[in-house]
């Protein structure tokens, strides 16, 4: 159960495959883990000036969903709710949707990319409150930060089973003019961007290079 | 590296074309016979910054068809009886049992990687577990501080330079890489407790643990796997991506961080 991690080693030695993956594919992993916490998310002790911002961000993002995802008392249509503010807020849905479709943007029509905008962040955020509807608490720790190119940070988490091995969940975090935005979650090395990027390619490929066809895809 | 780590190196990897070209043999022609229809073949497929070999896409994708309706019908039914029937500390004392079995593959793979420091923590998790963790069921060492690190031939493998080769998508076993699946080979001949058990006519207790072994990681692949597949639009390729990107995480040794993350551009300038 709980972890990706285990899950990820034993297919190296078997048969790999693939797993724990998206940020989200991790969390999906917990949903039997039913631990309430009061104490769920620990803050960094940020010593370094340079990444403490995006450390404490990082910590108050995850202490605010686990508020409510461990909040017995709301309906899963209020959860959702929150979740797509908190996603809306935490998130920069922009530039993340753009990496995705990598080189297929820019032979995208205005149109097409308006669509695919709205789309896709409509398909983050089903996915995302689906696998955290079934998660019911657990610690999450920030651990540490290192800058990261010119105006990021990585922000290392775990998450922390009661039983069994934490998830190492990196966020890699923007310092944008209105603030932090996550650009990537990345869980026990498989990265978000990366994966929906590889997947979003072979769409697009398999469906002869016509970007309407992973529009297309979306849209359902 | 030494003279002798070269000679074991070659050793090696005499052995590891051998398996090469058996695994080889199971691909090739079901492999020829699909390139035809190969949609998109003449572009390269990437995960991030690395080009992957899928020459067998459509193959491939007709074997991992074939194991979803698999994992459907009869493995996760199975995997999730097993959970309802056997409480979760069971669970996880079979797993750590069956990682301390496996402890003198990991070790030796360690040694070959050249990793001293993983080497002695895998002496140091095995002593301890047996002796304090009562015969390797509670995983004392992981508590205390000296957490498992899975390591394979395949991982070794990548550690002296050699690459995946073609993606493979195994019936049953699911996907994986040339080097990988034998690596898995090289792990399976090597280890003493095969040899052991066979000199002593228990084929039946090494085949069980075998199954053991598949039951555990199907396991703990259930609730991912299932997530995957109905929020992914071409659960193959998000399978493709992922497997790449973990196997790199793994042979890297990345416990503690992410490691190398993709570059992502500051669209707005």
């Amino acid at each position: 159960m709980k972890i990706i991690i285990q899950s990820l080693l034993m297919a190296a030695s078997t048969f790999a495959i693939v797993s724990d993956a998206s940020p989200s594919y991790a969390f999906s992993g917990l949903k039997d883990q039913i631990v309430p916490s009061n104490k769920a998310v620990i803050l960094a002790n940020a010593n370094n000036p340079e990444t403490a911002g995006a450390e404490n961000f990082v910590a108050k993002m995850a202490e605010r969903g686990i508020n409510f995802l461990a909040n017995p008392e709301i309906t899963a249509e209020q959860r959702k709710l929150e979740f797509k503010k908190l996603l809306h807020e935490s998130f920069d849905m922009k530039t993340i949707a753009r990496f995705a479709m990598g080189r297929y943007w820019s032979q995208a029509s205005e149109a097409q990319r308006t669509e695919y905008l709205a789309n896709f962040e409509k398909m983050i955020i089903e996915v995302y409150s689906k696998r955290f509807g079934d998660y019911q608490g657990q610690d999450f720790k920030v651990d540490s930060a290192r800058p990261e190119g010119e105006n990021d940070v990585i922000v290392t988490s775990h998450i922390v089973p009661k039983n069994g091995e934490k998830i190492t969940v990196d966020w890699r975090v923007r310092n944008k003019n209105a603030g932090y935005k996550v650009v990537d979650v990345i869980v026990e090395g498989v990265s978000m961007a990366t994966t929906q990027r590889s997947e979003f390619a072979s769409v697009v490929q398999r469906g002869g290079g016509d970007v309407a066809v992973l529009l297309d895809h979306l849209a359902q | 590296m030494n003279k002798k780590t070269g000679g074991i190196n070659k050793y090696k990897a005499a052995q590891k074309c051998g398996l090469m070209m058996v695994l080889a043999g199971f691909i090739v022609l079901p492999g020829c016979a699909a390139i035809g229809g190969h949609s998109g073949a003449d572009e390269p497929v990437y995960v991030g910054e690395l080009e992957i070999d899928d020459s067998f896409e459509n193959t491939n994708r007709a074997v991992f068809s074939f194991n979803t309706a698999v994992d459907d019908a009869v493995i996760h039914p199975v995997v999730k009886g097993y959970r309802a029937v056997v409480p979760d500390p069971a669970r996880e004392g079979l797993r750590n049992v069956l990682r301390t079995l496996k402890s003198p593959v990991t070790f030796g793979n360690q040694v070959l990687q050249g990793d001293v420091e993983g080497a002695t923590n895998v002496v140091m998790r095995t002593v301890i577990n047996v002796f304090v963790g009562l015969g390797g069921v509670f995983d004392v060492a992981g508590s205390e501080g000296i957490p498992y690190e899975a390591e394979d031939f395949g991982q070794t493998l990548a550690v002296w330079g050699v690459d995946h080769g073609p993606y493979l998508v195994v019936p049953f076993l699911g996907p994986s890489s040339v080097r990988d699946y034998a690596g898995y080979a090289v792990d399976g001949f090597a280890d003493p407790l095969r040899w052991y058990l066979f000199n002593i006519d228990e084929d039946g207790l090494y085949y069980t643990k075998v199954a053991l072994d598949y039951l555990d990681l199907r396991e703990s692949l259930v609730d991912v796997l299932e997530d995957l597949q109905t929020s992914s639009i071409d659960y193959y390729a998000a399978t493709r991506s992922i497997y790449y990107q973990r196997r790199q995480a793994l042979v890297e040794d990345r416990s503690d961080s992410a490691g190398d993350a993709p570059e992502i551009p500051n669209y707005d300038q």
